[in-house]
C-alpha cells in the first residue's frame, strides 16, 4: 500500500436524521432467566437497536480494528449530518482512538425522531467530508516539509464511507454528482491554498441501511468510475448482523486484511474448571501475513474455509503447546499486528490475555497428510500482539562458514568479556522525542559520538595492552573517555596515576611482567615504561576535548618515569623544555607515534612470552594458541641495561657493592661481550668448520 | 539468492561454430565453456550461493539439485547430451516447480537461461506461447511470472544481429518484461569464439555474482566485511520514495541492546571476517553477552547483528536487515532516538541487568488490551447484562464491581444511542429489588434503586444526566459506612 494511498484517510458520514432514529427489528434478548430464578418473574422485554445505534457501533467496530491493525496514519474523520454537519474529530493524530469517537458520539445522542425530516440531510455531511478530504494531515505535512523534491510527490487521497438510508437509486446518483461538483469546487480552492490539498482521488462507499424485514429501496452496485476523480460503490445492507458482517468485509479490502482462524485452543471451561474444551478465535491482520499460502495456491491445504453466514475467507491454522524456546524466530520474516474478530468474547480474551502475559503460540498448518508444519507464530511486544510468519521451507542460510574459519579467526586473546562491559556500556535506552539535547544532536548520532570516544584507544588483544589488564588503572580510563569531566573526575584521575607511581616505586609487578620477566630489575623498569607510554597514548587522544582532559595528560607526563630517549637526549645537551613543549601541545603526532611505535615493537616482543600469563581470557570460538617459541627468545631480546627508569636505593647498593667487587677481579671474556648475559661457546670450532656464523658476528662485534 | 542455470540443449544448439583454421565448436562447447567460468568464479567468490543445474528441451531435466558442490555442476556440464527442439516454456514450468519445492514462493531466486536464439518451431515455440498467452485457462497460464521474486538473466550463445534477423529478440524481451522485468538478455559481441563468450559471462558475472564488500565501523574500530546474500536495492514506496534505497557500504554500529528485545526480520545475511579482525572480537562478546548489535545500513535503514550457531561448533556474525524507515520495529521506538544510557539519570537497565528499557510501550493500548464493549453480536451484550445482574445480587459485597460494570455499560449505551437499553437494565434492577431475599442487606436495595434511577435520567438523553464522562457514584448510606466498619 502507497504510503498516501486512498485509506490513509477515510471520513466516515453518518446519518443522523429522524428516520435513523427507526428500530432496526432486530430484538436482543438480553434478560436471560436462570431456571432457579424464573419462577413467577416475568421477563424483561427484548430490546432493538435503531438504525443509528446499528451504523455507530459497526463504524465503531471498522475503526477498532483498523486502529488495532494500523495505529499510525490510516487516519479517520467522524461527521454526523442531520439538519447540520458535525465534525466530531480531526485528522490529527492525537484524536484517532475509539475512545474520542466515542466520547463525541455520546455527546451527539441519538437521533432526534421529532425533528423536521425536511431539514435534515446526508448532504451536509458529504460536502464535509469532501472539504475534509483537502485539509493537510500531519503526514502529508512532515512529508511536504521534509525535502522539496518529495513535496509534490505527496498525494492527497481519501475515501468516504456513507452510513445512510437512501431514498431511491436516483437519490444516491444525486449524492454522487454533489460529491462530484463538490470535489471540483473544492479543489480550486485548495489551488490557492497553502493549508489545503486538491483530492486527486476519491472512492465513495455508500452503504444503505434499511430495516430487517423490509425490502430495499436501493439496488447493490459494484465499484464504478463517475469522473477521473471519484469512484463510487453503493451497498444495500439490512440493518444488524448483515451490516456488521459488511463492514467487517469492507475494512479488509480497504486495508489489505485477512483473517486467520486459530483453531483447538484449549481452554478451561468456566463451569467445570478441571475440563477444557477446544476452542476457535478469529484474527485480522495484514493480507501479507498469508503471502506464501496466497502464492502457493497452498490455500487449500492450509485449511481456508468460507464460513458459514458469512462471505468471506479465513485460514484455519492449530494451536501448538507453547513453548518458550525461541531458537525458530531466526527464520521469522515478518511480523503483522492483529486485532480478533470479536473482541470480547471468551475465547478471544483467554487467547489474547495469555499472549498479552509474554507467552508465544506456534501455529501449524493442518495438513491431510505427512509431518507437521509450524507456519506462524503469535506473540506479544510493548502490549501489541504480533502474527509472526515462520520460514518453514529451506533455507538459503543454512551451514554458514564458522567465524573461526575467516581472518583473524585464529587470535585466540580478543578481550571478549572487555568488549561485553564495552557494549553494556553503550547499550541504547529509548529518548523521548520532547527532550532537547544542546549539542542539536538527534539521541542516536550522540550513541554514535559515544562510541567514537569510547573506541579512541581500544586494543582488541590482550597481549596488546597493558593498562586494560591492570586494575590500578580502571577509573581513569572508564573516566577520561567521558564527554566532560568534573574537579572530581579530574582528581579520581590523578589519584590513579600517583597510585601508579607508588607502584613503580614499590617495584610492584605488572601484568605483562608475571612472565617473561626472568630475575630482576631492568624487565620491571621496561614494563613500566611500556605502561606509561600505553597510557599517555590513551589520555592524550582525549586530550584535546577539554582542559580537564589535558590536566589528566600534564598529570602523567608529570608523573611518569621519563622515557630513555629523553635521558639521551638531555645527555646530548637539548633543552628541556624544547621536549616539554612539544609535549604539552595535542599535535604533536610525530612524537607520540614514535614513542608509541617504540614501545609497540618492544611488545611485541613480550608478547610471545606472554601467552601463558594467567590473565588470557575467553575468546570461545578461537582455536587452541599456536605453540609457543622456547622462552630464550624473550631473554635474548631484553633492551639495554641503559633503559632503566629511575633506580631504586637497593638497586643503586647491589650496583654499587657489583661495581666495587668487579674491580676486585678481572671478568670473564664471556660476560664482558655476552649478548644478554649470553655467550656461545666453541665459537671457533664453527669458524673453522667455515659454518655460519650469524649470531657470533653479533656477539664479537 | 539460489540460482537456477537453465541449459538449451536442443539440437540447435550443436550447431558449428566457424572458426578460422583452427578447431570446430559447436555453440553448446562455447556455453559449456561460459558455464564452466561461472561455476569457477562462484566456487572461489561467491561459494555460498546454491546452484541447480537444469537441461532443457521439449522435456527439461534437473541435473543438479540445489547445491554449493560446484565440482558436481561442472561434472554434470561435462558429460550433458544432445536432444531434440527448445521448449521454453515447459522448462520455465519446471524452474517453477524445482525453486518451489525446495524454497517455497517467498525466497527471490535468479535464473539464468542459456540458449542460442532459436526458440524452438510451432507448437512449444517461445512465439506460440506468447502468441497465446491471452487464450489460456486457469490451469495452463503461462509461468511468468513465477510466485517468487525473479532476477532473469537469458545468455544467448550469439550475437545481437543474428537475434535481431528473427523475432528473437523480441520474444526474449517479451519474457523478460513478463517476468517481472527484473534482469537482462546477454548477446556476444563480435564472432562466436571463447573469447567473446568469456565476455558475455564475465559482464553477467560483475553484474549479478560480485561479492558485496563492505566495511562496518563501531566508532574508530573497524573491520572489512563480506556479506552474503548481497543486500539487494529495495523501494520503499514508489510515489513517495522512488529511488530504490541501497545499502551503503560503510554499516555503522550503532549500539547494543539485549537479545530478547529483538527478533529477525526479513533478509538475514551473512558476514564473513576479512581481516584480523574486530567482527571476531565483536562476534564473540555478543555470543558470551547474549546480546545485538544494532547497525545502520544507510540513511534511515538499520539492521542488527548477532552471533548465530546452526550447531554448537560453528557459529558466526549474522546481520538481518530490518524494513527501511524511522521505526522499523515498534516496540524499540523511532531508532534516532534511541541514545546511549549514559545520558540517562539511572541506568534503565538496572544495576544488576534485572530491568529494561523494552520493549517501549505504545502511546495507547490496542483494543484486546483494554476492556472495550462490543454489542454486536447479541451474546456480547447478554454477558454484559448478566455481569451487571450477578454483581448486583451480591451487593454489597460487589459494590465496587457492580458500579464498574454498570458505568462501562452506560458509556457504550450513551455512544452508541442505545437509550432504550439504559431503560431496560433500570427495570432489571428494579425488578432485582422487588425479588431480594429478606435476609439481604439493606445497602443493597438503596443501591439497587440508585442505580437504576441513575440509569433512567441518563435514558432521558438529557444531556445533564448522559453525560459520557459521567459515572454512576455509589450511594453513600449510613450502611456502607457501617458495613466497611465491622468488616474491619
Amino acid at each position: 500500500m502507497k504510503m498516501f494511498s486512498v485509506a490513509h484517510k477515510t471520513v466516515f458520514v453518518v446519518d443522523h436524521c429522524p428516520y435513523m432514529a427507526e428500530s432496526s427489528r432486530q430484538q436482543v434478548e438480553c434478560d436471560v432467566l436462570t431456571k432457579s430464578r424464573a419462577q413467577g418473574v416475568i421477563p424483561l422485554a427484548p430490546v432493538s437497536k435503531s438504525l443509528w445505534t446499528c451504523a455507530v457501533e459497526c463504524s465503531m467496530e471498522y475503526c477498532r480494528i483498523l486502529y488495532d491493525v494500523y495505529p499510525k496514519d490510516k487516519l479517520v474523520n467522524y461527521i454526523v449530518s442531520d439538519s447540520e454537519f458535525h465534525i466530531l474529530n480531526s485528522w490529527r493524530r492525537g484524536d484517532q482512538s475509539t475512545h474520542e469517537l466515542m466520547s463525541a458520539l455520546a455527546a451527539v445522542g441519538p437521533p432526534n425522531p421529532c425533528e423536521d425530516p425536511e431539514c435534515c440531510s446526508i448532504l451536509h455531511g458529504l460536502v464535509a467530508a469532501v472539504e475534509s478530504l483537502c485539509k493537510i494531515t500531519e503526514l502529508q505535512h512532515e512529508k511536504r516539509t521534509a525535502l522539496m523534491d518529495t513535496a509534490e510527490r505527496v498525494a492527497n487521497r481519501g475515501r468516504i464511507i456513507c452510513l445512510t438510508n437512501a431514498k431511491s437509486d436516483t437519490h444516491v446518483r444525486m449524492l454522487e454528482d454533489c460529491i462530484q461538483e463538490t470535489i471540483l469546487d473544492q479543489n480550486k480552492l485548495a489551488a490557492g491554498s497553502d493549508r489545503l490539498m486538491g483530492i486527486q482521488q476519491c472512492e465513495l462507499v455508500l452503504v444503505h441501511i434499511y430495516p430487517q424485514g423490509e425490502d430495499t429501496l436501493v439496488s447493490d452496485r459494484p465499484k464504478k468510475e463517475i469522473s477521473p476523480l471519484l469512484t463510487s460503490e453503493v451497498h444495500s445492507v439490512r440493518a444488524g448482523r448483515h451490516l456488521a458482517s459488511k463492514l467487517n468485509i469492507l475494512v479488509q479490502q480497504h486495508f489489505d486484511l485477512a483473517s486467520t482462524t486459530i483453531t483447538n485452543i484449549p481452554m478451561k471451561e468456566e463451569q467445570h474448571a478441571n475440563t477444557s474444551a477446544n476452542y476457535d478465535v478469529e484474527l485480522l491482520h495484514h493480507r501479507d501475513a498469508h503471502l506464501e499460502f496466497f502464492k502457493s495456491g497452498d490455500l487449500h491445504m492450509a485449511g481456508t474455509s468460507t464460513r458459514e453466514n458469512s462471505f468471506k475467507e479465513t485460514v484455519t491454522l492449530k494451536w501448538c503447546t507453547p513453548r518458550t524456546n525461541n531458537i525458530e524466530l531466526h527464520y521469522c520474516t515478518g511480523a503483522y499486528r492483529i486485532s480478533p474478530t470479536d473482541v470480547n468474547s471468551r475465547p478471544s480474551s483467554c487467547l489474547t490475555n495469555f499472549l498479552l502475559n509474554g507467552r508465544s503460540v506456534l501455529l501449524e498448518q493442518p495438513r491431510k497428510s505427512g509431518s507437521k508444519v509450524i507456519s506462524h507464530m503469535l506473540s506479544s511486544h510493548g502490549g501489541e500482539i504480533f502474527l509472526h510468519v515462520l520460514n518453514s521451507n529451506r533455507s538459503t542460510l543454512e551451514d554458514p562458514p564458522s567465524i573461526s574459519e575467516g581472518c583473524g579467526g585464529r587470535v585466540t586473546d580478543y578481550r571478549i568479556t572487555d568488549f561485553g562491559e564495552f557494549m553494556r556500556e553503550n547499550r541504547l535506552t529509548p529518548v523521548a522525542e520532547s527532550s532537547h539535547d544542546p549539542s542539536g544532536k538527534v539521541p542516536v548520532e550522540r550513541a554514535k559520538a559515544q562510541l567514537e570516544r569510547y573506541t579512541r584507544y581500544w586494543p582488541m588483544i590482550i597481549s596488546q595492552t597493558t593498562i586494560f589488564n591492570m586494575q590500578a588503572v580502571v577509573p581513569l580510563a572508564n573516566l577520561i573517555v567521558k564527554e566532560t569531566l568534573t574537579e572530581e573526575d579530574v582528581l579520581t584521575c590523578q589519584k590513579t596515576v600517583y597510585n601508579l607511581v607508588d607502584m613503580e616505586r614499590k617495584n610492584d609487578p605488572l601484568p605483562i611482567s608475571t612472565v617473561g620477566s626472568r630475575g630482576k630489575g631492568p624487565k620491571r623498569d621496561e614494563q613500566y615504561r611500556i605502561m606509561w607510554n600505553e597510557l599517555e597514548t590513551l589520555v592524550k587522544t582525549h586530550a584535546g576535548a577539554t582542559d580537564r582532559h589535558q590536566r589528566v595528560l600534564d598529570c602523567i607526563i608529570a608523573c611518569r618515569s621519563k622515557p630513555p630517549e629523553e635521558e639521551e637526549r638531555k645527555k646530548r645537551g637539548r633543552k628541556r623544555e624544547d621536549r616539554e613543549d612539544r609535549a604539552e601541545k595535542n599535535g604533536s603526532k610525530e612524537m607520540e607515534d614514535k614513542s608509541w611505535q617504540d614501545s609497540e615493537r618492544l611488545k611485541g616482543l613480550l608478547e610471545k612470552g606472554e601467552q601463558d600469563a594467567e590473565v588470557i581470557k575467553d575468546s570461545p570460538d578461537s582455536p587452541e594458541p599456536l605453540n609457543k617459541k622456547p622462552r630464550l627468545m624473550v631473554d635474548e631480546v631484553q633492551p639495554p641495561e641503559r633503559a632503566k627508569g629511575p633506580v631504586s636505593l637497593l638497586s643503586l647498593w647491589t650496583n654499587r657493592i657489583t661495581a666495587a667487587n668487579s674491580r676486585k677481579h678481572q671478568e670473564f671474556v664471556g660476560r664482558v661481550s655476552s649478548v644478554n648475559n649470553k655467550f656461545e661457546l666453541y665459537q671457533h670450532l664453527k669458524e673453522e668448520n667455515g659454518m655460519d656464523v650469524h649470531e657470533n658476528g653479533k656477539a664479537s662485534r | 539468492m539460489p540460482t537456477v542455470v537453465l541449459m538449451d540443449v536442443s539440437l540447435s544448439m550443436t550447431r558449428p561454430v566457424s572458426l578460422d583454421g583452427s578447431e570446430e565448436f559447436q555453440r553448446k562447447n562455447l556455453a559449456v565453456h561460459g558455464l564452466n567460468m561461472l561455476f569457477e568464479h562462484m566456487a572461489s567468490n561467491y561459494r555460498l550461493e546454491f546452484t541447480a543445474l537444469m537441461a532443457f528441451s521439449s522435456l527439461w531435466e534437473l541435473l543438479v539439485p540445489f547445491t554449493r558442490d560446484y565440482n558436481a555442476l561442472q561434472e554434470a556440464l561435462s558429460s550433458l547430451e544432445d536432444y531434440d527442439k527448445t521448449c521454453i516454456e515447459a522448462a520455465l514450468n519446471g524452474v517453477n516447480n524445482v525453486v518451489q519445492q525446495e524454497w517455497g514462493s517467498g525466497c527471490p531466486c535468479q535464473v539464468v537461461l542459456v540458449t542460442d536464439g532459436s526458440l524452438g518451431i510451432g507448437k512449444g515455440s517461445l512465439r506460440h506461447s506468447l502468441q497465446t498467452l491471452k487464450h489460456r485457462g486457469e490451469d495452463k497460464k503461462f509461468p511468468l511470472p513465477f510466485p517468487f521474486p525473479t532476477k532473469l538473466y537469458i545468455l544467448c550463445i550469439a550475437n545481437s544481429e543474428e537475434l535481431q534477423m528473427t523475432d528473437a529478440m523480441d520474444n526474449l524481451e517479451h519474457l523478460l518484461c513478463l517476468s517481472g522485468g527484473d534482469g537482462q538478455i546477454f548477446t556476444m559481441e563480435g564472432p562466436l569464439c571463447m573469447k567473446s563468450v568469456q565476455t558475455m559471462f564475465g559482464r553477467l558475472i560483475d553484474h549479478a555474482y560480485s561479492p558485496f564488500h563492505a566495511v562496518l565501523h563501531c566508532g574508530n574500530l573497524s573491520s572489512d566485511v563480506q556479506v552474503f546474500p548481497r543486500p539487494e536495492p529495495m523501494v520503499v514506496d514508489e510515489e513517495v520514495e522512488p529511488m530504490p534505497r541501497v545499502v551503503s557500504t560503510d554499516v555503522d554500529e550503532v549500539g547494543a541492546a539485549a537479545t530478547d528485545e529483538l527478533e529477525d526480520e526479513p533478509s538475514a545475511t551473512q558476514m564473513a571476517g576479512k581481516s584480523p579482525n574486530f567482527c571476531v572480537l565483536l562476534h564473540g562478546s555478543l555470543k558470551v553477552e547474549g546480546m545485538v548489535a544494532l547497525v545502520q545500513l544507510g540513511p534511515e535503514w538499520y539492521g542488527m547483528l548477532y552471533s548465530q550457531a546452526d550447531s554448537k561448533k560453528k557459529s558466526n556474525l549474522m546481520m538481518s536487515l530490518f524494513e527501511p524507515g524511522s521505526e522499523p520495529l515498534p516496540w524499540l521506538g523511532k531508532i534516532s532516538y534511541l541514545g546511549p544510557v549514559s545520558e540517562a539519570a539511572e541506568n534503565p537497565y538496572g544495576e544488576d541487568d534485572s530491568k529494561s528499557p523494552f520493549p517501549v510501550q505504545p502511546p495507547a493500548k490496542r483494543s484486546y488490551a483494554q476492556n472495550v464493549t462490543v454489542w454486536i453480536k447479541a451474546s456480547g451484550l447478554q454477558a454484559d447484562v448478566q455481569k451487571i445482574l450477578r454483581n448486583a445480587r451480591k451487593l454489597p459485597d460487589k459494590t465496587q464491581t457492580f458500579y464498574k460494570e454498570l458505568n462501562r455499560m452506560r458509556k457504550a449505551a450513551l455512544a452508541f444511542g442505545f437509550l432504550e437499553l439504559l431503560k431496560g437494565v433500570a427495570d432489571l434492577l428494579e425488578r432485582e429489588c422487588t425479588l431480594l431475599p429478606d435476609s439481604a442487606h439493606p445497602d443493597a436495595a438503596f443501591q439497587l434503586s440508585h442505580a437504576a434511577q441513575q440509569l433512567k435520567l441518563a435514558s432521558t438523553g438529557d444531556s445533564q444526566y448522559a453525560d459520557f464522562d459521567h459515572n454512576i457514584a455509589p450511594m453513600h448510606t449510613d450502611f456502607s459506612t457501617s458495613v466497611s466498619s465491622t468488616r474491619r
